[in-house]
């Protein structure tokens, strides 16, 4: 079995330099793994303070609503942010040195963030207790995680193959992201805005989020069209993040 | 133990622009597309190259700076991809091509040892076998939970090349490495080289190191301005290369 050792490698590369990442960021931090905690949670703070009363009201749960909205785009941004940043800036020796599996690089920085990001789903559970919401809901996060991982990861391989080619891209993503961030219904609800209803179908973060929130936050099942989103956007980008990938990586070396 | 060729040089050639295409950002590479006007200069690296290495062989690679040695060696590494003709590896490939490269200074010997390793193909399990072995060979037992930013670039070649020859290379490709090292270190080094070629694999050597490749190699390619080739006896190679 070729193709089951070189996966295991492959994961375990993607894992140590996950871990090299981790250290190396830690390093001399008292607060270590809390600063990643703070910035998702300040912002929750900070919005709940703000929009509670107003945007929120007519949001049943709107505290879970908008801290399970935040923490997931937190995933996607940080993991994607750092994939333009940092795959092939900070690795380019390493990159023109030694002949390893590329995607490891990417796929450390996404293991990196899922390791945080399963920190704030545990802060998160905390609140379900603390409002009295059903914990069991929070279960059927799993898949959804598993779907929205893939993406996340589709999504960074193609971006961090970009950046060989375009130098601003950092620019580029870091202005696409604050449009994402305000055009997908985090903090406040789409409900009868038919505008933005029709704009957001060509979102893909809004499909797991809304899967999410239904099913852990309001324990019902999402609408049919949202999952099959969910599940389309999700192999699209893994597809595509693949063979962009795939088809660019053997220019890296040369390239930066 | 029967010969096989580990490494098949087919005629290759490797070209490179130079220009500022490289670092050109989105808009201006949308505005060049219609403009038609990318300053560049292209440089042959490499010119229809050809030469093959038997298991059992050490293989010196000598040449001026800009030669283009060490684009052959990532050639065969598979780092970059000749423009031309055709590279047929047998086995498991090592480079070491930038000593400092996969190495954390902020992270301790032993996080290195797991982290490079890795990134040399190895599994945990057996980086954990062969863990001993790295930090013996290396000598740099005491200083196994060091940072090594503290490591001088002699302890830092020999922890890489302790590493490199654990993960057992089928074909290892060792670019200026034995450049900082002491003589000691350089001298077990060598022995360890022979001892893996005689098992079987090949070594291509690229150094600036005249007389240890005279000394060790078997044969010498030494790679000329003009891209051509002058390949044979180590003594004769190295001399001829002195006297241009």
């Amino acid at each position: 079995m070729v193709g089951k050792k070189y996966f295991k490698n492959f994961f375990e590369l993607s894992l140590s330099l996950a871990k090299a990442e981790f250290k190396l960021r830690n390093e001399g931090s008292y607060l270590g793994i809390f600063w990643y905690l703070l910035n998702p949670l300040l912002v929750f703070g900070l919005l709940l303070l703000v929009f509670s009363d107003r945007l929120g009201n007519d949001i049943s749960q709107y505290p879970l609503y908008l801290l399970l909205g935040v923490v997931m785009f937190n995933f996607f941004q940080s993991s994607t942010v750092e994939s333009v940043t940092s795959v092939l800036k900070e690795n380019r020796w390493l990159i023109k040195s030694i002949n390893f599996p590329r995607e490891s690089l990417v796929a450390s920085i996404v293991l990196k963030n899922l390791f945080s990001h399963f920190f704030e789903i545990i802060f998160f559970m905390i609140f379900i207790v603390f409002f009295k919401a059903s914990i069991i809901g929070i279960l059927y996060y799993l898949p959804i995680l598993i779907f929205f991982c893939s993406f996340v990861f589709g999504v960074s391989l193609f971006l961090a193959s970009l950046t060989a080619y375009f130098v601003d891209l950092e620019n580029i993503w870091s202005f696409a992201v604050r449009l994402l961030w305000l055009g997908t219904p985090i903090f406040y609800a789409i409900d009868g805005q038919t505008k933005l209803y029709y704009v957001n179908l060509f979102n893909p973060l809004y499909y797991f989020i809304t899967v999410a929130r239904d099913l852990i936050v309001y324990a019902k099942m999402p609408d049919v069209s949202i999952i099959f989103g969910m599940i389309f956007y999700t192999l699209l980008s893994f597809f595509a993040g693949v063979l962009v990938f795939n088809t660019l990586k053997i220019k890296f070396a040369e390239k930066i | 133990m029967e010969k096989i060729k580990r490494i098949v040089i087919d005629n290759i050639s490797k070209k490179f622009m130079i220009g500022y295409s490289n670092n050109m950002g989105a808009l201006a590479r949308f505005v060049s597309l219609f403009s038609g006007k990318e300053p560049k200069r292209l440089i042959h690296a490499l010119e229809n190259l050809s030469f093959d290495v038997s298991s059992g062989e050490i293989v010196g690679i000598i040449g001026n700076n800009g030669s283009g040695k060490s684009t052959l060696v990532r050639i065969i590494a598979g780092i970059y991809y000749p423009d031309g003709g055709r590279v047929i590896t047998k086995g498991k490939i090592i480079s070491l091509i930038n000593l400092i490269v996969g190495l954390k200074e902020r992270l301790t010997m032993k996080e290195n040892i797991f982290l490079v390793g890795s990134l040399f193909g190895m599994s945990q399990e057996e980086i954990k076998k062969e863990f001993n072995n790295i930090v013996e060979f290396s000598e740099l037992k005491e200083f196994v939970n060091t940072k090594i930013y503290q490591f001088s670039a002699g302890m830092m070649q020999r922890l890489a090349f302790s590493i490199a020859v654990s993960a057992k290379p089928d074909i290892l490709l060792l670019d200026e490495v034995f450049e900082v090292g002491d003589e000691d270190f350089k001298k077990k080094s060598v022995d360890k080289i022979r001892k893996i070629v005689e098992d079987g694999a090949c070594v291509v050597l690229v150094s600036h190191d005249l007389p240890l490749v005279e000394k060790y190699c078997d044969r010498v390619i030494w790679i000329k301005e003009d891209k051509s080739l002058i390949k044979g006896e180590p003594n004769k190679v190295v001399s001829q290369y002195k006297e241009d």
